[in-house]
């Protein structure tokens, strides 16, 4: 309980940050800080249930169906690592105020909170998913946090964004290799399996994806470039984030597969080779920087290295170090990196090169910053100094031959001098050295100094009574090494190796202090001559160049290009299955009797009409072919037993053929030229297309019994739905969802119609005779003289549709009820909403094809109208469904007057409206006449068909910016015009 | 087994009308790929089974997978809408060829 509340009370702080920034702009930080103790508080019960011993857990299901829970789990590990981002998070919180300029800092705030919570919710996460997930919410959070800072932040936060996201692939690959293998997502008892012991490849394999992750987010080589890169960010963010929190997320991660890994020699020898390499190239490059956040930066991935070192070894000492170092890392780090802050604002840069000797002016912060950095050097009392020395002696734990203890041991002190190096740096660049003037330095109030010294000097008692630290590092210790452990953490050990170690490292300190001057002349200058900021924009640039590689297969406006890629990528699969497949496993034997007699007749005429519409060049012809082979296949259909899809496929035949009449009256009257390779290339690219599919259905169907579903819906469906017309139900019932995405294709098709057709200029849709070089003028005919009656018959065409108008009258009724039985039917025989609209449609079409000119059908805003309303009715109905029975879509039956009624009627009524809005579009759009003086042309339908009636077309295209002013804008006030708008 | 050389053609007439120029010209091709499409998705319904699948209609031994039929009926009616959607692109500046587009100061890409 204690866990869900801490938890509640972070998402409260996420919550009331907007209103809070909005009252008390830049001072949010104080009641946020106040918020965190609150939290911290809320968590006391669980750890200190934790610290007896004893591991508190909450979780409620999630996603039952998958067994993943919302399960959050405290103990040693999340203890230590929860309390340190609620601490220093609060700290940090208390130090933004008077930090930060004037102003809402709304994004800066709310992403913080945002971060807190899920840096909370990751270390107390007790199931893989939720962990995964956490893990990229934070990735996430320091992104933004970066990338708000303004320019300097843009590319920066991408960088980030691009490394951690990388660890998150491999953590992601990770989470799912455990869950596959374990059968759990369950972090607790997945680390229980016996897997880990038994499966040496697995183990390792997935040991190296966690590593990997751990040092993308604790940048660690070669993936720290990021952390320098994150300075952009404000001083608070990189005080929280990059000292205390998400960097230490991958030291938590490390930590808590630990116990599953911790005797694999690749994540030991891994871990230690990759950490101490980190820690003294790191800590050479903060040597070299002369800007003290940079250095501040390079010394968290050095002091990260030796952690990550530790938690390599792997034995009790060696993780007892590690966690002891997180805390004392997150304490000195945290502080410095806020410290670096004030110096900033006492003196306006942090480059020690323009720094003046600042201890006169800033003695308090002086001292503060001199306790830090001796804590960070390792120099006794500090707890710095307790937690580098057991570093020390972890390091000769280490697995392996003795020499590589002794080697690593070393490198731990090499890496040590190098810290004391950059230490003695910071103190004397800043405070020391420098002859700059200091006139306008002045010393921090403070409200800011006492945030930034406090957990530096928080740091000094508990190295004098660092064994009040046992038991929170014991059990973190013991979660992460799966064993008990009782430190017993003391300041003064006795005479021993690791006090030699110090005791070089300090005299060699005093050379350097002594010699800081020549030493900082030879070293500030970059060692590498390519930064990991250009690795990456290279990285990034070949990528790029590989994308526009791969998209010049289809980097074309025309179709064809595209088409000819996805139809010899079809035919490449096919060839390649049967030269691949066919060998091994020929299928097994057709069934008996496929084919019937009228496949035959049917294959003939379809054969011919194909062969017409592809050879000849007339437009006109080319439709008749299409409608034969469009009418045969209807057979077709009707004969393989499909009396809904037949009727469906004729109506559609119909409607297709007259829209493209529509079409075909504003283009030239033959095809023209064939394509650039030429029609024999495009014939035998054809046939080979043509084979490939008749082989692929021959050889993969018809070569079963009746399916199971086929058998199911069959048997069971009337009875389930009440309707006998098994096709129907399963549109409207059984599958009502495929259905409703089927809809809303169509209703948007109509809606792209008009998309489309109003982003083009009316003088480029329809260009009129003069620019159109299709434009074929009129026949003139000298047959009789005006006012006869062959000349009324040509030139006044309004005659010639009086019996097709008189057939409307008569057919109109009879249509409109054939639709309406159709409709009503279709639950029990063929029919239903489709072919009902069909029907519907087929009425509009007529009463278009009967006017002797182009007339708008129905208001203009009809079409839209129709198409909305299906989908909402649609949509409503799912709701209906959803309201009644608990299932979106899930049918409602009433009797009512001796009939079965089906919520699934109103739900065809919705597929009635959209099919009907559609072609209404259509006709409207595309029947427009070309030359006809005084007629409405394409754009100015189109318009209408959003706007209402108007005039003529509109002078817009959409997707234009229109030039106004924006919001805040005082040109109006001012009476200035826009830029542009002369 | 007569359905798979009738797909064969149609995917063949299809191939051939959509390496052509005129966008009208790849609409039809476009219409007879989902004709082969359809008839593609009905004979996974094994074509042996041809009886009308209406409860109360002939025996239920002989009827015909409704399921395929199902997903049939909703891709014609798509393909109605998306030739519809491509006949207005065609339509556009009065000429369909592909390769030549209307000069209105954009550039393109061939």
């Amino acid at each position: 309980m204690s866990i869900l509340l801490t938890l509640l009370v972070l998402v409260v702080a996420v919550l009331v940050t907007t209103p809070l920034a909005r009252a008390l702009e830049r001072n949010t930080g104080y009641p946020l800080a106040l918020i965190y103790l609150i939290a911290a508080a809320a968590f006391w019960p669980a750890a200190a249930s934790v610290m007896a011993g004893d591991n508190v857990a909450w979780s409620v299901p999630w996603v039952p169906a998958l067994d993943v829970d919302l399960a959050f789990r405290a103990d040693g590990i999340g203890v230590v690592f929860a309390m340190i981002a609620l601490v220093i998070g609060a700290v940090v919180f208390l130090y933004s105020p008077p930090y930060l300029h004037d102003g809402r800092h709304l994004s800066f705030y709310l992403v913080m909170a945002a971060f807190t919570l899920s840096m909370v919710a990751l270390v107390l996460a007790d199931d893989l998913i939720v962990l995964f997930l956490c893990w990229e919410l934070t990735s996430l959070a320091s992104f933004l946090l970066i990338a708000r800072s303004g320019h300097a932040g843009e590319s920066a936060s991408m960088r980030t964004l691009l490394l951690t996201f990388v660890g998150g692939l491999t953590l992601l690959a990770a989470v799912a290799l455990i869950i596959v293998r374990t059968g759990t997502t369950s972090v607790t008892e997945a680390l229980q399996n016996p897997v880990w012991q038994d499966d040496g490849l697995f183990t390792s394999v997935v040991a190296v994806l966690v590593l990997l992750s751990a040092f993308t987010k604790s940048a660690q080589f070669p993936f720290h470039p990021w952390l320098p890169d994150a300075m952009a960010a404000a001083t608070p963010v990189s005080a929280y984030l990059h000292a205390a929190a998400v960097v230490k997320a991958g030291i938590f991660l490390l930590m808590r597969f630990s116990p599953a890994f911790h005797d694999t020699p690749v994540w030991n020898y891994t871990l230690i080779v990759v950490g101490l390499f980190t820690a003294a190239m790191a800590a050479w490059f903060a040597v070299q920087k002369t800007d003290l956040k940079k250095l501040m930066a390079y010394s968290t991935v050095s002091q990260l290295g030796l952690i990550v070192a530790a938690i390599g070894v792997g034995t009790e000492v060696a993780l007892t170090a590690a966690v002891l170092h997180t805390i004392a890392h997150a304490l000195f780090k945290s502080g410095l990196f806020m410290m670096v802050g004030v110096i900033d604002h006492g003196a306006h840069t942090r480059d020690v090169r323009r720094l003046p000797a600042l201890r006169h002016k800033m003695p308090w912060s002086f001292a503060v910053t001199v306790i830090g950095c001796a804590s960070m050097a390792g120099v006794p009392p500090m707890l710095g100094f307790v937690s580098k020395e057991s570093i020390f002696t972890a390091m000769l734990e280490a697995p392996g031959p003795a020499w590589f203890g002794w080697a690593a041991f070393v490198g731990a002190a090499a890496g040590a001098v190098l810290t004391f190096a950059y230490c003695t740096k910071i103190v004397f660049g800043a405070f020391v050295d420098g002859d700059r003037s200091d006139a306008h330095v002045h010393e921090a109030r403070p409200s800011l100094l006492l945030p930034a010294a406090a957990p530096i000097l928080a740091s000094v008692p508990l190295a004098f009574v660092v064994g009040i630290l046992d038991v929170p590092v014991g059990y973190a210790a013991s979660d992460a090494v799966g064993e008990e452990v009782h430190p017993h953490l003391l300041l003064w050990h006795g005479f021993t190796v690791e006090l030699a170690a110090t005791a070089v490292v300090l005299a060699l300190g005093a050379l350097i202090i002594a010699s800081r001057l020549r030493l900082r002349r030879r070293v500030e200058h970059d060692t590498l001559p390519v930064s990991g900021v250009e690795v990456i924009a290279a990285i990034n640039d070949s990528a790029a160049r590989m994308g526009r590689w791969m998209a010049a297969f289809t980097k074309a406006d025309h179709a064809t290009r595209h088409l000819a890629v996805q139809l010899a990528a079809f035919v490449g699969a096919v060839a390649a299955g049967l030269l691949l497949i066919w060998p091994a496993a020929a299928p097994p034997e057709p069934m008996a009797e496929l084919s019937r007699p009228i496949d035959v007749v049917l294959l003939v005429i379809i054969a011919v009409a194909v062969l017409a519409l592809c050879t000849t060049n007339s437009r006109l012809a080319a439709t008749v072919g299409l409608a034969a082979v469009g009418i045969a296949v209807t057979v077709q259909i009707f004969a393989l037993g499909a009396p809904d899809v037949g009727l469906t496929q004729l109506l559609v035949e119909a409607l297709t053929v007259i829209v493209i009449m529509l079409v075909l009256q504003k283009l030239p009257l033959v095809f023209g030229r064939g394509p650039r390779l030429g029609n024999a290339a495009a014939a035998v690219f054809a046939l080979v297309a043509g084979l490939s599919a008749g082989v692929v259905t021959w050889a993969m169907t018809g070569r079963r019994e009746r399916s199971q579903l086929a058998d199911y819906y069959i048997q069971n469906g009337p009875e389930i739905t009440g309707g006998d017309n098994i096709v129907n139900t399963i549109l409207v019932e059984f599958r009502a969802l495929d259905t409703l995405g089927e809809l809303a294709v169509l209703g948007m098709a109509g809606v792209a119609i008009i998309a489309v057709l109003s982003t083009v200029w009316d003088r480029y849709l329809d260009p009129g005779p003069e620019r159109d070089r299709s434009f074929v003028p009129a026949p003139r005919l000298d047959l009789r003289p005006e006012g006869s009656t062959a000349y009324r018959a040509i030139e006044h065409a309004w005659g010639n549709a009086i019996p097709l108008q008189l057939l409307v009258r008569t057919a109109l009724p009879l249509l409109a009820a054939i639709s309406l039985i159709l409709f009503w039917r279709g639950h029990n025989f063929p029919g239903g909403g489709f072919i009902a609209a069909l029907v519907g449609s087929s009425i509009v079409g007529l009463i278009y094809l009967s006017t002797a000119r182009d007339r708008q059908i129905g208001p203009p805003r009809m079409p839209l109208v129709l198409i909305g309303g299906g989908v909402a009715v649609a949509i409503g109905t799912g709701l209906l469904g959803l309201v009644a029975k608990g299932s979106f879509l899930e049918p409602l039956h009433w009797h009512l007057v001796g009939q079965d009624i089906s919520s699934a009627l109103i739900f065809d009524l919705g597929v009635y409206m959209a099919v009907l809005g559609l072609v209404m579009v259509a006709f409207n759009l595309l029947g427009t006449s070309a030359y006809e003086p005084g007629a409405e042309g394409t754009r100015e339908r189109t318009d209408e068909a959003v706007e209402g009636e108007l005039e003529g077309p509109m002078d817009t295209t959409r997707g234009e910016p229109a030039a106004r002013p924006s919001r805040r804008s005082r040109l109006i006030a001012s009476g200035t015009p826009p830029r542009g708008a002369e | 087994m007569i359905l798979p050389v009738t797909i064969g053609i149609l995917v063949a007439g299809a191939v051939y009308l959509m390496m052509q120029r005129g966008m009208v010209r790849i609409v039809f091709g476009f219409a007879l790929l989902s004709h082969a499409a359809n008839l593609m998705l009905l004979s996974a319904g094994v074509t042996h089974w041809r009886g009308e699948p209406l409860g109360g209609y002939g025996t239920t031994a002989e009827q015909a997978d409704p399921l395929p039929q199902a997903f049939v009926l909703t891709a014609i009616v798509i393909t109605l809408a998306v030739t519809v959607f491509m006949l207005a692109l065609a339509v556009i500046g009065h000429n369909d060829d592909t390769k030549r587009m209307p000069d209105t100061g954009e550039k393109h890409d061939r």
